[in-house]
């Protein structure tokens, strides 16, 4: 996962440097409820410039950071994707 | 951010006096209808005096509505028109609109006659299970290539009865997860769509109705936005909404608060009125005190919610505007005595005036909303380090 995009989980999530958010994290756990992943989804299309397809707006894809960040990857052109 | 009247006109209007929104032009216009119409009458006049689109700076109606706009004519339809007829005016303005921009087809031909004040558009939102649990609405949406089926109902909905169109938030997928919901604009006519008023005498003309939706079948032009965006869509122009309720709130409540105090100075009471007794004047002075801590918190939270779409912000104000309501119209009702209880009088207002605590977020639920930041807005309320606080300057907190 791309660091800035972890940032901006952190942010959005307001937990603390010292909380692991791994790729399989569920965001549930993390704090994560219906309010927070409408501004997360917002906030992630702003900050991107990117669109997430109709097909990309389920449970699943906002269901952990590695599944939403795959969504969002896909969208970006491939030299702004952090391997 | 909204066009701001100029530095000539009222701090507090929306436009200035020689505008088409001030309130001297407003009052003109609603002069001219019958203190018995409807809100459909009165958004019929606004549309055709362009008002309605002044509302939305620059015809941006997707960006969402001048909350001080909306607000202004809220306050100047209060003053001639029913609880009702205004309220109708408000969540059409604030929120369908700002919606219905989103789609296209069939949407932006209900705009376009929405905008001219030739149709009313109704929200239908809230289902026949607890209106603070929209995650759990029933109203189901059947998605196929071409078109789709909506089957469910929706209750106690604002303009139900005079609309030409609904916009009906429903859920394509089982499961209360945000997104699972879409909006879609529905034909009031359509088959399958059977509207009755709802059973109330509060909200005379609301045309507050309960609707019906059975096998309603649509094309896919009729999805507004994308498909699961419904509650993000709802989410991003709640804001403006509840800041311009709050707004209408601040109006409806000093008004209580005038004809109270001209009621008081006017009842003989001993050798005085009853304005003259200590008690009174405390009660109402609570009550006073209460109006501008919220027009100050309106005019605070102004740019987080307008500028910043701050969802918590948006709560606050909202959860404020329902206490100080009904803080204040209590207060109106008791210090009016038997009066109050005349027809039309305070106890009837205090009765519809309740919406603010209920429609749109019921206090409890704002106040959860607010919460969840309780860190972050307690540190909003420190004092700024001393070194940057202008020693010439009043601390602006």
């Amino acid at each position: 996962m791309d660091s800035g995009f972890i940032d901006l989980l952190r942010r959005q999530l307001k937990v603390d440097a010292a909380t692991e958010i791994a790729a399989d994290s569920p965001l549930r756990d993390l704090g994560m409820d219906s309010m927070r992943s409408i501004e997360l989804l917002f906030t992630i299309e702003d900050t991107y410039g990117i669109t997430l397809p109709d097909s990309e707006l389920n449970e699943t894809v906002f269901g952990s950071p590695g599944s939403l960040w795959a969504a969002v990857a896909a969208q970006l052109p491939p030299e702004q994707v952090a391997r | 951010m909204p066009d701001r009247p100029p530095a000539t006109a009222p701090a507090r209007d929306g436009a200035p006096s020689s505008a088409p929104g001030s309130r001297g032009a407003l009052r003109r216009l609603f002069g001219g209808l019958p203190a018995t119409a409807s809100g459909r009458d009165l958004w019929a006049a606004l549309g055709e005096a362009g008002l309605i689109e002044w509302m939305y700076p620059d015809g941006a109606v997707a960006a969402g509505v001048a909350s001080e706009r909306l607000a202004h004519v809220l306050a100047a339809a209060g003053e001639r028109f029913s609880f009702g007829s205004t309220m109708s005016l408000c969540v059409q303005a604030a929120t369908t609109l700002p919606l219905l921009a989103g789609g296209s087809g069939p949407c932006e031909e209900a705009l376009r006659r929405a905008l001219a004040g030739q149709a009313v558009v109704a929200l239908a939102a809230t289902d026949t299970t607890a209106g603070s649990d929209l995650a759990s609405l029933r109203t189901e949406a059947r998605l196929g290539e071409r078109e789709a089926e909506l089957n469910g109902a929706k209750r106690w909905i604002n303009n139900a009865m005079a609309a030409e169109y609904l916009l009906v938030l429903a859920r394509h997928r089982p499961g209360p997860h945000f997104t699972n919901f879409t909006w879609f604009l529905v034909p009031a006519d359509a088959p399958g769509v059977t509207v009755r008023p709802s059973d109330t005498v509060l909200f005379d003309g609301s045309d507050t109705g309960d609707i019906d939706l059975d096998g309603v079948r649509l094309g896919n032009e009729h999805i507004i936005g994308r498909v699961g965006m419904g509650f993000a869509a709802f989410i991003r122009h709640i804001g403006p909404e509840r800041l311009a309720g709050a707004l209408w709130s601040v109006e409806l409540c000093r008004g209580a608060l005038d004809s109270t105090l001209r009621w008081l100075k006017n009842r003989p009471y001993g050798n005085g009125t009853l304005w003259d007794l200590e008690s009174v004047r405390q009660r109402f002075a609570k009550s006073l005190i209460a109006v501008h801590q919220l027009q100050g918190l309106c005019d605070r939270l102004r740019a987080r919610v307008v500028d910043g779409h701050d969802n918590t912000a948006a709560a606050m104000l909202k959860a404020a505007a329902g206490t100080t309501v009904n803080h204040v119209m209590e207060t109106c009702g008791q210090l009016q005595g038997s009066h109050g209880f005349s027809t039309g009088g305070v106890q009837q207002l205090r009765a519809q005036a309740a919406i603010f605590g209920i429609s749109g977020g019921a206090t409890e639920i704002v106040r959860s909303i607010v919460a969840e930041s309780a860190q972050e807005e307690l540190d909003r309320l420190r004092l700024p380090a001393e070194q940057d606080v202008p020693l010439s300057a009043p601390v602006a907190l």
